[in-house]
């Protein structure tokens, strides 16, 4: 059964803003990289998913549960990193999270104190004094605390610096292999690249794609016969270049990157 | 129905408010009720002879036969209205639109919390906090009577004096928290939830001017709070308290449903 199932979810913005006749879905266990530029409707898309928008066309299940219907039912096992995080400034990072785990009822199976170690975040700061990456590290540790099943990720790791990013994105692989069903957004491919196994590239309100990572991959390497003066060098250079040496000849590949396949969906409106 | 965590963030986030607001009453109130004596009371009647427009139009008349009714002329039209008034315009704002603009409701929308959860928790904090304000307000009057005038407060009829008021703050507040519910802007928020309350109040000043301006009174709902005629406990009066508190509950329960069904581009 799917885990997450969005269908023919439309909502027209005006002016080509929204989502239109979107539809995807993702299975238990899996990891689905949302991708697409700024204003294309992820965020739309994921406001239906939490039941902050109604679906006026289409609709959005979790867990078999109606988004808007059932939404307090479905955030019992959900966790949500919002694109624009936003807390109760008048409180200090130890505080806020207090407050949720009361509010969530969270109780002492809390994971806050392994995340807190595991991003090296102190969070008693008052917020509103806090670095935006401190600030994402505390809504990571906020949206995970409850240890959900199902995460919606809308940009997590903005504001991130690299080491966090590789330990975050280390982190989601870790919960991928726990089961958790993922569905995480982005305009960084490398997020997606190294945490998804399905990519749905959003263009302009519409699906232009989905596909697993690897297919995306494949079908965008292209391959180059180089001849060398000898064999020693044509192997020398198919080592230096991950490639295969056959005689004289080193074939080598280039394997664009998902930035540049993402280009080839999204290039032609920009120029 | 209530979210006990929730409901203890908001009571202490009113706190502040509740204590500015209760130090201005008292000093206000305890120096009107402590001007109640035959020179003062000539005094403020003085006043009221030589600009009765002014007077008349914050609810002043002269001529009091009782402490109540001096209360009833000098703080009934005015301090009473306007104090509590402002919380209802402050924390109904800050309860549900200032979630909705910062963005901070996702942290109260995304937990397994009913929407119908969240906004009669916050709609129950406004109601303390108004309940709270005024039950202050009929201690510190009954108290401050007791020092400056001892039996000279008709303890039983202050009290339903101030149920009425309680009534027209509940509606009030009522119509704030709607406002709330309804915006994603504070701008608007506290434009509609503020501007309708006190265009009325305005309208109310007008009427109480009299002659012409008289016929303002039919289109302001402060027309159905009419101190005196609580203290002498006449239907009309009664009846006009009574439709402000049904009006109340029919405003707080049309804000729970709009805020439960309402798109929230959070």
């Amino acid at each position: 059964m799917s885990m997450i199932e969005v269908e023919k979810l439309t909502r027209d913005y005006g002016a080509g803003k929204g989502v239109f006749d979107l539809s995807f879905s993702v299975e238990k266990g899996e990891a689905f990289g949302f991708l697409g530029p700024n204003g294309a409707g992820k965020t739309t898309t994921i406001r239906h998913l939490m039941g902050f928008l109604k679906c006026r066309s289409g609709s959005c299940r979790i867990g078999g549960r109606d988004c808007w219907k059932e939404r307090d039912e479905i955030q019992r096992r959900l966790g949500y990193i919002p694109g624009e995080i936003s807390f109760f400034e008048d409180m200090t990072g130890t505080e806020f999270l207090r407050f949720l785990r009361w509010y969530r009822n969270v109780g002492v199976l809390s994971r806050e104190k392994e995340l807190l170690e595991y991003f090296e975040l102190n969070p008693d700061t008052k917020i509103r004094k806090m670095s935006k990456g401190m600030k994402q590290k505390l809504g990571i540790t906020a949206a995970l605390m409850h240890d959900p099943a199902i995460l919606i990720l809308d940009e997590p790791t903005s504001g991130l610096d690299p080491l966090m990013q590789s330990r975050f994105i280390e982190l989601m692989q870790r919960e991928k292999q726990r089961g958790k069903t993922i569905l995480l957004s982005s305009h960084m491919f490398e997020e997606v690249e190294r945490t998804c196994d399905t990519i749905g590239i959003i263009r302009q309100g519409k699906l232009a794609e989905v596909d697993s990572v690897e297919n995306l991959r494949k079908r965008h390497v292209r391959s180059y016969t180089v001849t060398l003066e000898t064999e020693e060098l044509a192997e020398a250079f198919a080592r230096d270049f991950g490639g295969e040496a056959r005689g004289r000849e080193a074939v080598v590949f280039t394997r664009q990157s998902l930035e540049d396949i993402f280009m080839h969906y999204y290039g032609g409106e920009q120029k | 129905m209530i979210q006990a965590s929730l409901y203890r963030r908001e009571i202490k986030g009113s706190l502040k408010l509740l204590i500015i607001l209760g130090a201005v009453m008292t000093m206000y109130v305890s120096i009107i009720i402590s001007m109640y004596d035959p020179e003062m009371a000539e005094l403020l009647d003085s006043y009221v002879e030589m600009m009765p427009e002014l007077m008349a139009a914050v609810g002043m008349t002269a001529g009091a036969q009782s402490l109540l009714e001096f209360m009833s002329s000098y703080l009934y039209g005015f301090i009473l209205l306007i104090f509590p008034m402002l919380f209802s315009i402050l924390r109904g704002n800050a309860l549900i639109c200032r979630y909705i603009e910062k963005g901070s409701m996702v942290y109260l929308t995304a937990a397994p919390v009913k929407r119908r959860t969240i906004a009669f928790t916050q709609a129950a904090v406004l109601m303390s906090g108004i309940v709270l304000l005024l039950a202050y307000t009929t201690g510190l009057e009954i108290g401050c009577a007791r020092y400056y005038f001892p039996n000279e407060l008709d303890i039983e009829k202050l009290i339903f004096l101030n149920l009425g008021l309680l009534s027209l703050q509940l509606f009030i507040s009522g119509w704030c928290f709607l406002a709330s519910c309804f915006f994603s802007d504070a701008k608007y928020s506290i434009g509609v939830g503020a501007g309708v309350p006190v265009l009325m109040y305005v309208l109310q000043m007008l009427a109480n001017v009299g002659g012409k301006a008289e016929k303002a009174k039919y289109f302001t709902f402060f027309t159905l709070f009419q101190p005196d005629g609580i203290i002498a406990m006449e239907n009309q009066a009664l009846l006009g308290a009574g439709i402000l508190l049904a009006g109340a509950v029919l405003l707080y329960i049309a804000a729970i449903l709009v805020f439960s069904r309402r798109d929230l581009y959070i």
